[in-house]
């Protein structure tokens, strides 16, 4: 008799459909790889390979300055981002839960829930008026806007972390004579430290990906990388593009990677 | 004794507050603040060239259900407006059904691997939710455009004569956000399967349940709090969707994200795009608490 | 009732894992459990117990051999398809369903009409003392009750095999006592075969019709109570069904010569060579303590007394050093009135004297 063995977990075409899922997940993604290799300017049809999109993106000024950019915002709002982000979950964990917490935690949180384009008009709005106020054009808007929406990305890994802390630790350092700030400083820090990387690692992606409010926020000339993109591709696919999207995507992996392993080894 | 310790309370609740001072600002001056500014506009007289002339004005509420005939005077429903909406409306239920109907099987499929293999597949289901939305658009525009691959790979195999016109219609917007949001659903599908207890799908089957039995009146009911999760991460950022649909929809398929910056663009009409995306809100917060409801239901069965 | 009625296993193997991680949890098994007969498996921790129960209820395949019921093979059938129904260890109540819609379930599934679910619903709320609690959700009850439902669930559908994966080990011990008396009761009442697995042997001896011995995969053992006590197969049976006393010597015609001395009558023949080495077994409530020498008594010495409430169990040292204990009943005063280093007399009931047969 062949084997008919019923697997209890097992529900039919669920096998299936996951695989399929997994398969259309990442086949766009590596096209997009693939072509960027391309020798050709098709995304479709393959010349050859090359490597020359590359040199050929970062030649382009608009890129050079679109990246510095970028960076310089991504990691100016994210470290901002984290170091709120670390004062406010230090006050609202490992105590007794007060409305007054609660309403931090909502407010933390409020950029999560609220559609960004919603955001970005309202930030719009609010920074057009400063704009002709102050006259003041720099980066501080994007700055601001963008440590804001990434406060709960950075918070949630943290207030983790501190959920999973020890109390007794503090108390025992106060214990043995050290002031608060010592406490602070030589316990509860470098406890809270990992989560405070991680934090800051998923706050550093969420800015460099972000587009809509950038888009909003921006004043003329202020292009990050995602909206030089946005506007190429409106224009015309370029391989180009193809490139930078998988730099950008190298750098997201490799981020997201790190925090795997910096998160796990907690476990 | 006991005002000792009320002391040492009150001081911890102002530190508390002290602590929490610099993310509150920020988020004052970045996020919250705007969005009441935002109402406020709502309810102003359009500028000439953009931004508000400061006069009170219920015009852009008004002019969001009804318009009025440019030669006749006469009053009818704001056709276009609640096309849109009812577009994205559609659309984003569309997106939550259809990333429920294949994130299920995969949500089950993960949870249900080896521990190792389970890590990995998480893995990959974390890597698009973190990757730019941008290029995961772009990726999907290049597959369904015109000369994408898609058509080419037809074309050369003869199935089609012509390439099909997916790109630039209601449908490749559909395609585009399933295709974004799907891990959104797949994640918090995943967390209520993994503590889900497979010994009752094994009472299900003990008591003569089919497959089709087990999975309707044992998993489903039992990790509804998943689905319920899944669906309003996915049908909150599909509604005010703005880059899936301008990079696949074009300029005709628009959904309400893009007509609320068409306001701040060519439209000039500030306090409608502020109207509108305060009717976004609204939408979204009914959302919220439709899922606050069942969740709490959910948790009284469990 | 033809020969084959009732659930067999032939040669039933289950392997799971690969490799390093291979386990042999069933190590072909074979075993007949007739029509309404109150079977138990007993063993310690990872025997098989599960594994065993699993394959009849259709949970698993086996890796290779063939499960029956009524003499027909159902070692493929899915779960779904099978007349046996399942109290699992931890209840697996339905949580989102209240008592009533989870007694009614399986009678659901089989399609019954609404009003025969409803009336079975009754019955079996009856049956088990439940009708008050028959709208209430699985975690609005305590342990006992959450019992009572899986058991009612798993009866309403009147399968031909209840398997029961100890359904009593998480209930405390008054509570315990109730449900097997209940259990027993329901069985005789309905006539479905049981097949119970305990690590209890005290369950074990009082509630079944006969009892199988597991031990790392495999049957050691299959009998009544009374054969598995009185006549255990070999060492491991022996102590794991009550204690016991393991004395060593040289097989005699129908008697022994202990290595510690004297020689005693056996309580049955043996397969054993006359002449070979040999382990004998004497339960400890079949010696007697007595103070003057006596035939078939020997000599030993009180090591210690500790006491169990209503009796006590005492420790000797015999000739060679060899340690016996022997259950006494407790007096009124509590004392069983023997001191440390006291010289004494063993006595063993004639008969008791059993050998084992397994002489690894
Ligand atoms: N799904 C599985 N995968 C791998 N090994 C398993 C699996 N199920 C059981 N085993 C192993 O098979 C052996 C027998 O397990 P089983 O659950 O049948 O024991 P048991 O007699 O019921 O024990 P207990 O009294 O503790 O319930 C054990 O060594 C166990 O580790
Ligand atoms: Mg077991």
């Amino acid at each position: 008799m062949f084997n008919r063995s019923f697997s209890i977990s097992r529900l039919p075409g669920f096998t299936t459909i996951a695989i399929l899922v997994f398969v259309m997940l990442y086949l766009p993604i590596a096209m997009l790889v693939v072509f960027s290799f391309n020798s050709g300017t098709s995304v479709a049809i393959w010349e050859g390979f090359t490597l020359e999109w590359y040199p050929r993106a970062w030649a382009n000024e608009q890129v050079k300055d679109a990246t510095i950019r970028s960076l310089i915002i991504a990691s100016t709002a994210s470290v901002i981002a984290t170091i709120v982000a670390t004062m406010a979950a230090l006050a609202t964990t490992r105590r007794k839960q007060t409305r007054g917490q609660t309403f931090v935690y909502i407010l933390i949180n409020q950029p999560l829930m609220v559609p960004e384009i919603v955001t970005a008009v309202a930030l719009l709005i609010f920074f057009a008026s400063i704009k002709v106020a102050t006259g003041y054009q720099g980066l501080g808007y994007l700055i601001t806007a963008h440590a804001a929406f990434c406060i709960p990305f950075a918070y949630l890994p943290i207030r983790a972390r501190l959920e999973g802390m020890d109390l007794t630790l503090e108390t025992a350092a106060a214990d043995l004579y050290a002031t608060p700030w010592q406490t602070f400083r030589y316990v509860t820090l470098p406890l809270v430290m990992p989560g405070a990387i991680a934090g800051l690692m998923l706050a550093f992606v969420t800015s460099l990906d972000d587009v809509v409010i950038t888009l909003f926020v921006k004043s003329a000339g202020q292009d990050t990388l995602p909206t030089y993109m946005l506007a190429q591709i409106r224009r015309a696919v370029t391989t180009e593009v193809n490139a930078i999207s998988t730099l950008l995507l190298g750098l997201t992996v490799i981020m997201l990677t790190a925090f795997f392993l910096l998160t796990r080894k907690r476990n | 004794m006991s005002t000792d310790s009320d002391r040492l309370e009150r001081q911890r609740n102002r530190n508390g507050w002290l602590l929490s001072t610099p993310a509150l600002v920020l988020l004052a001056f970045g996020a919250t603040g705007p969005l009441l500014i935002m109402f406020v506009y709502s309810f102003l007289e359009p500028g000439k060239y953009g931004n508000v002339i400061w006069e009170f004005s219920t015009k852009a509420w008004f002019n969001v259900f009804v318009q009025r005939d440019i030669f006749d005077g006469t009053l009818s429903p704001a056709d276009a407006h609640l096309t849109i909406l009812w577009r994205s409306v559609k659309l984003s239920l569309m997106t939550t059904i259809f990333t429920f109907i294949v994130g299920f099987p995969t949500a089950w499929f993960i949870a249900t691997r080896p521990p190792r293999m389970r890590t990995l597949l998480l893995f990959l289901i974390t890597i698009p939710f973190w990757t730019n939305l941008l290029i995961r658009t772009f990726a999907i525009n290049q597959i369904i455009r015109n000369e994408g691959l898609l058509n080419t790979l037809l074309l050369k195999l003869g199935i089609i004569n012509e390439p099909l016109l997916i790109i630039y219609s209601d449908f490749a917007v559909f395609i585009g956000m399933t295709y974004v949001y799907l891990p959104l659903m797949v994640l918090p599908l995943f967390a209520s399967i993994d503590r889900f207890d497979m010994r009752l799908v094994e009472a299900g089957y003990d008591l003569y349940a089919s497959r089709w039995q087990v999975l309707k009146r044992v998993i489903v009911p039992i990790v509804k709090p998943g689905i319920i999760s899944g669906s309003i991460l996915v049908f909150i950022p599909s509604l005010g969707a703005y880059v899936t649909p301008r990079i696949l929809g074009g300029g005709r398929n628009m959904m309400i994200g893009n007509f609320i910056e068409l306001q701040f663009g060519q439209g000039r009409n500030w306090p409608l795009g502020a109207a509108l995306s305060v009717i976004l809100l609204l939408i979204v917060a009914v959302a919220l608490v439709v899922y606050v409801r069942f969740a709490n239901r959910g948790d009284s069965n469990v | 009732m033809s020969a084959q009625d009732g659930v067999e296993a032939r040669n039933a193997r289950k392997v799971y894992g690969t490799g390093q991680e291979k386990v042999v949890a069933l190590d072909n098994v074979s075993i007949v459990i007739k029509r309404g007969e109150f079977f138990t498996l007993l063993g310690p921790s990872g025997c098989g117990k599960t594994t065993l129960l699993r394959l009849i209820a259709g949970f698993e395949t086996p890796t290779s051999g063939t499960i029956l019921l009524d003499g027909t093979d159902i070692t493929y059938d899915p779960p779904n398809k099978r007349p046996v129904n399942t109290v699992f260890q931890s209840y697996a109540l339905f949580p989102h369903l209240t008592v009533a819609q989870n007694i009614g379930f399986g009678l659901e599934m089989r399609g019954h009409a609404k009003a025969e679910v409803d009336s079975t619903v009754e019955e079996m709320l009856a049956l088990v003392r439940m009708e008050s609690m028959a709208d209430r959700k699985p975690t609005q009850l305590s342990g006992g009750q959450q019992q009572r439902v899986a058991l009612a669930r798993a009866l309403a559908p009147q399968p031909k095999v209840l398997l029961l994966d100890e359904p009593l080990s998480a209930l405390d011990l008054k509570l315990r006592k109730e449900m097997q008396s209940e259990l027993k009761r329901l069985q005789l009442e309905t006539g479905i075969t049981f097949i119970f697995v305990t690590h209890d042997q005290e369950e074990a001896l009082t509630m079944s019709d006969r009892i199988g011995v597991m031990k790392s995969g495999s049957l050691l053992q299959v009998g009544s109570p009374r054969e598995i006590y009185t006549r255990p197969a070999d060492r491991f049976v022996a102590s794991f069904i009550g204690e016991t006393n393991f004395l060593t010597g040289v097989l005699g015609k129908d008697a022994i010569t202990l290595d510690a001395g004297g020689t005693l009558p056996l309580g049955a023949s043996t397969q054993a060579k006359s002449g070979s080495k040999v382990t004998a077994s004497i339960r400890p409530e079949q010696i007697r303590v007595i103070e003057t020498d006596a035939p078939g008594s020997l000599p030993a010495t009180v090591t210690e007394s500790v006491y169990f409430g209503t009796d006590s169990h005492c420790h000797f040292a015999l000739a060679d050093g060899t340690e016996v204990v022997v259950r006494l009943q407790s007096p009124a005063s509590g004392d069983v009135g023997l001191s440390r280093g006291q010289n004494v007399f063993l006595r063993f009931e004639p008969g008791a004297l059993m050998v084992l047969e397994d002489q690894a």
